[in-house]
């Protein structure tokens, strides 16, 4: 936290030295609306609270705007965006908007289009912000003509992480060779994963060390679990779109899906097969122990989204292993890394979100001119520390950033040379149905009480029978 | 009693209108929506009415079904456990003893701490890898505790976090009863040589039956629909295991956005806890009318 | 020396009882003093408060948080409701103990199914009514205080109006009677016969109304947003995707007891007072 302090004291400075130029725009463009509240809800992450404790305080210093920006938890936060904008209650004049659920909103129209807004409307439009400046991020977050509905305020990928003290031990490296064959090194192909996982629980329970091959985000009741195949696994063995045929949008071989085909199942044998490698909390491990788990040092190599890999790697207060961790893309199978490149697939998540605009809020153009707040270059640096997301091009050769970067393998260098290679969820208005429709399945197969094989034939056939039953499907 | 009519409805009226406004009308709501098929997450995101439909699919949706079984033993284990355990204590509370005020105040501690933090304060007390329990289970008793894989685990710890957290609401509410007994029959018994067993089951039980169904009903309809602790320990896992309705129900809801059929699904929950409830309430009731008729 | 062999038997069970009680709330004491980094490996259970305690646990929810408001919403609406529905229940317990009313038995039963239903089907039409329907101008129930305390006297009262009405009826109709032959009113007789009478039933129909509305997680997470915020709802907030804050959760969980503590301490009086067998009937 000693970082959040030091990040408040430099953005102040920073912003007042640097933006002193446009800090008249702003107060002219915030005269008319002077007074007013906006209210905003989004997750309690770093990143939402360096927005409420830092930028929203600095723009209504600035603007003479007060934000109220609850945060909360992730499911509390769908919950009650969703219920006001379906209700019209106008209570939230800004809501998140998680990445994979944009494409629910624009197909309900619950968003304000914000281009047009800020065509209509030349006194707020910010001269010190464009939509070009952000990565293509913000390309989820437009409708088909390009205009934007949302506007990204995080972004990260899901990467491998591995233990750099582990992989280039001596002692490792030879047993590895004598036992394997080849080298050992952080891992390209899931025969490569598998090998280390195997050989780093055996290792480690030689030396006597509380460690473990891998993690797995493996808990039996929780979706992180299903998430981490959908997401993760499935796109890495070849599987995308959950394996759903987004013609007829059928999950099942049968019916033209792949959900239940020889890839999908190859992909969740060999994940349920990683628990045996896994420290015993994988099954009750949601996103948060993985990051917790490999943090105390109880893994060799994982996949940890890229906001835990930031303060994994550097914060000594939380993590045991600073300077131990190695960041690197996800091991893939054969021919899907040529697919990604080749924007026929991807190989990994895209995480983030944007900030909207309900149509019931009040406040429009004020929460129009707060967004672009957001959406400046300038503030972008110390958030970008503060919370391990960049949502802007130039973010990255900040010499802020440019810093941190070198303490965490380079994780912002990674993210800006292969982001192209990862893909968010895909648009499917339809997600949080179906992804608890699968949920159970994925569960079982953990818990050991299906095989992978069951559980996805079974997986599949709920998709379908849910697809009809909404109406996706005839 | 001698009196203006009119008294008692002044005196009931503040509860009525505002159990009327707040408690009768999001009910009616629940009720209606539960004959509409409405998912704002399908193609359409209208409400279509259906009629009885959505009733029609519970009867035969071997998920949901599972789902109240498994809350009914969850009720019912609890209840077992916390009521015998919450009678005996309250029992043992009535004459004094060393440290009794000591001893009732820790008692209550349980009851303050909010369910998110003993769900919490419980998960990390048991989680494997970095929980205490599982590792001195581990080097004293070389059991493997992982809830994560074992059902059986991971019922009992659910029954154990909830007695834990609900005993002394059952022992400080039968407290209030005791207390409340007239003394004439203690009395009259004592007098025709009655023994303490005679004396519990033929006057302090029957007395005792009002209070009695109080807590035994509150204790089951909150534990037929509770989600958070659960939540916090298993969300519903392994597998579907410790799946109860409240968690099926809440996941329909909020995760899947079933308003028609969620609505349809509390309607019958709440239906078969009124029948449960009923039951019990006729069979304690006779017991009562028993002590009458001597 | 029977009866001493019994208080000595009593005693040991309830020390075992208190030890089992206390084990998890001495852990939560624990992790709240505890850093993160610490709470890995071998879980540690001697008192390391004594040598050292992580303050920051405490001091970024309470100081530089907002937690501290939560905490003085959650006292003001746990008393608040706490107060209301004593009050009114025991008006109302009063008027169905008294007298035999047309409906009373079923508006009785009734009452009760509001804390049967299951609470998530309920959560989107009480958003509704207390953002649409209650509304006058700009001004609604969502997220205020008085919202709360309104809506927790629904599955309060009837709790309170079934626990108070075995023990109102147990208090003979005589004394009302004598009281009104004085020329006294209802007021008396509720004040000076019926609340004396039964005072550990209603003290104890109080407390544990006061706890329930201390605890309640999802209407509160549901209905309020920044300015009424409860505890609960507020730990709820330490569960994130980038980590579960146990330090912090379990500092905030600790300190949250203690205002309990002190209410549950004040109405054990009127719990003891009572329970000297022989306190009903004159």
């Amino acid at each position: 936290m000693k970082k959040l302090f030091l990040s408040v004291f430099a953005s102040v400075t920073a912003l007042s030295a640097m933006a002193g130029g446009h800090d008249a725009w702003w107060k002219t463009a915030g005269q008319p609306y002077k007074g007013v509240t906006l209210q905003g809800v989004t997750e309690n992450t770093p990143p939402g609270q360096f927005v409420s404790e830092v930028l929203a305080k600095d723009f209504e210093e600035l603007t003479g705007i007060k934000v109220r920006l609850e945060t909360t938890s992730w499911d509390q936060m769908y919950d009650k965006a969703i219920k006001d904008m379906e209700a019209n209650t106008g209570i939230y004049d800004f809501v998140y908007i998680e990445q994979d659920i944009i494409y629910s909103y624009l197909d309900r129209d619950f968003l304000v289009n914000i281009s047009d807004g800020l065509a209509a409307n030349p006194k707020i439009k910010a001269p010190n912000v464009d939509f070009a400046d952000f990565t293509t991020f913000i390309n989820y977050f437009k409708n088909g003509e390009g205009d934007v509905f949302g506007v990204p305020m995080e972004a990260f990928i899901k990467v491998y992480l591995y233990r750099k003290d582990l992989f280039e031990n001596a002692e490792a490296k030879a047993a590895f060779r004598a036992q394997y064959g080849y080298g050992l090194e952080p891992a390209k192909t899931f025969g490569q994963y598998r090998d280390n996982a195997e050989f780093f629980t055996k290792f480690c329970a030689e030396q006597d060390m509380e460690c473990w091959g891998t993690t797995v985000q493996g808990h039996t009741g929780h979706p992180a679990s299903t998430y981490e195949v959908l997401e993760t696994i499935f796109p890495s063995f070849g599987v995308y779109n959950w394996g759903i045929n987004m013609d007829n949008y059928q999950a099942s071989v049968e019916n033209g899906g792949q959900l239940n085909g020889g890839r999908a199942k190859a992909a969740l044998r060999f994940w349920t097969g990683l628990l045996d490698f896994a420290p015993p909390e994988a099954l009750q491990s949601t996103w948060s122990e993985v990051g917790a788990s490999f943090a105390a040092g109880r893994a060799a190599q994982g996949w940890v989204y890229g906001e835990n890999a930031a303060w994994i790697a550097t914060d000594a207060e939380r993590s045991r292993v600073v300077g131990k961790v190695g960041v690197s893309l996800p091991p893939t199978a054969e021919g899907v890394m040529m697919q990604a490149a080749s924007g026929n697939g991807y190989i990994g998540y895209f995480d983030g979100g944007a900030f909207g605009i309900p149509h019931s809020s009040k406040n429009k153009e004020a929460t129009m001119l707060w967004l672009q707040y957001l959406g400046q270059n300038e503030v972008q640096a110390d958030w970008a520390i503060a919370g391990g997301r960049i949502t802007h091009k130039a973010t990255y050769s900040d010499p802020k950033v440019v810093e941190v970067d070198a303490k965490s393998d380079a994780y912002f260098t990674l993210m800006r040379d292969t982001g192209y290679l990862f893909a968010g969820a895909p648009p499917y208005p339809f997600h949080g149905a179906g992804r608890a429709a699968i949920d159970p399945f994925i569960f079982k197969a953990l818990a050991g009480e299906l095989t992978p094989e069951e559980a996805l034939d079974q997986a599949a056939a709920a998709v379908d029978e849910l697809m009809k039953e909404l109406g996706y499907a005839k | 009693m001698v009196g203006s009519k009119r008294i008692p409805w002044y005196l009931l009226s503040p509860t009525i209108i505002i159990l009327l406004i707040v408690g009768l009308l999001p009910f009616i709501y629940v009720f209606i929506v539960s004959f509409y098929n409405w998912n704002p997450l399908g193609k359409s995101d209208e409400m279509t009415y259906i009629a009885g439909d959505n009733f029609r699919k519970l009867v035969f949706d071997d998920d949901f079904l599972l789902c109240v079984w498994r809350s009914i033993k969850y009720a019912f284990t609890t209840l077992f456990f916390e009521f015998v355990l919450g009678f005996l204590l309250a029992l043992s509370l009535r004459k004094s003893f060393p440290f009794r005020p000591f001893f009732r105040i820790i008692h209550t501690l349980p009851l303050v701490v909010a369910p998110i933090v003993v769900g919490a304060i419980f998960k990390l007390f048991t989680v494997s890898g970095f929980g205490p329990l599982p590792h001195f289970l581990k080097e004293w008793f070389g059991y493997k505790f992982n809830y994560g894989r074992d059902a059986e685990q991971a019922f009992w710890l659910i029954v154990g976090v909830d007695i834990w957290h609900w005993t002394p609401f059952v022992t400080l509410t039968l407290l209030a009863g005791l207390s409340a007994l007239p003394k004439d029959p203690y009395e009259s018994a004592k007098i025709d040589g009655a023994n303490p067993i005679q004396i519990f089951f033929h006057i302090t039980l029957p007395m005792m039956v009002p209070v009695l169904l109080v807590v035994v009903f509150i204790r089951l309809m909150d534990s037929l629909k509770a989600v958070d602790e659960i939540w916090m320990l298993t969300s519903g896992g392994p597998g579907v295991e410790t799946r109860l309705a409240g968690i099926h129900i809440w996941r329909s809801v909020f995760e899947s956005r079933f308003y028609g059929y969620g609505s349809a699904m509390s309607i019958f929950l709440l239906y078969i806890t009124i029948v449960i409830c009923w039951f019990l309430y006729v069979i304690m009731t006779s017991k009562q009318n028993q002590f009458h008729d001597k | 020396m029977i009866n001493n062999l019994i208080k000595l038997l009593k005693f040991i069970i309830w020390s075992l009882l208190s030890i089992i009680t206390i084990i998890p709330i001495y852990w939560m004491i624990l992790v709240s003093t505890r850093s993160p980094v610490e709470l890995f490996g071998k879980p540690d259970f001697s008192p390391t408060f004594f040598e050292k305690i992580y303050w920051k646990n405490f001091i970024k929810p309470f100081v530089d948080g907002v937690y501290s408001e939560y905490l003085w919403n959650s006292i003001i609406v746990a008393s608040c409701n706490a107060i209301l529905v004593t009050a009114l229940a025991i008006m109302a317990t009063y008027a169905l103990s008294r007298w035999k009313l047309a409906a009373s038995e079923n508006i009785f039963f009734w009452t009760m199914t509001n804390r049967m239903a299951p609470p998530a089907a309920f959560l989107l039409p009480l958003f509704l009514l207390f953002s649409l329907v209650f509304r006058y101008d700009d001004i609604n129930l969502f997220d205020t205080k008085i919202g709360l305390i309104l809506l927790y006297c629904v599955f309060n009262l009837p709790f309170a109006i079934w626990l108070l009405k075995g023990i109102f009826d147990g208090i003979p109709k005589d004394l009302d009677e004598a009281v009104l032959m004085d020329g006294g009113g209802y007021f008396t007789i509720i004040t000076r016969i019926i609340i004396p009478q039964a005072a550990p039933g209603i003290a104890i129909a109080a407390l544990l109304s006061w706890i329930f509305a201390w605890n309640e997680y999802l209407l509160a997470a549901t209905l309020t947003s920044v300015y009424a915020r409860t505890i609960p709802t507020g730990l709820a907030e330490f569960v994130t995707t980038t980590g579960t804050n146990w330090g912090s959760m379990a500092a905030v969980g600790f300190v949250s007891m203690l205002p309990a503590l002190v209410f549950i301490s004040l109405v054990q009086k009127h719990i003891v007072a009572g329970l000297t067998f022989g306190a009903v009937k004159g």
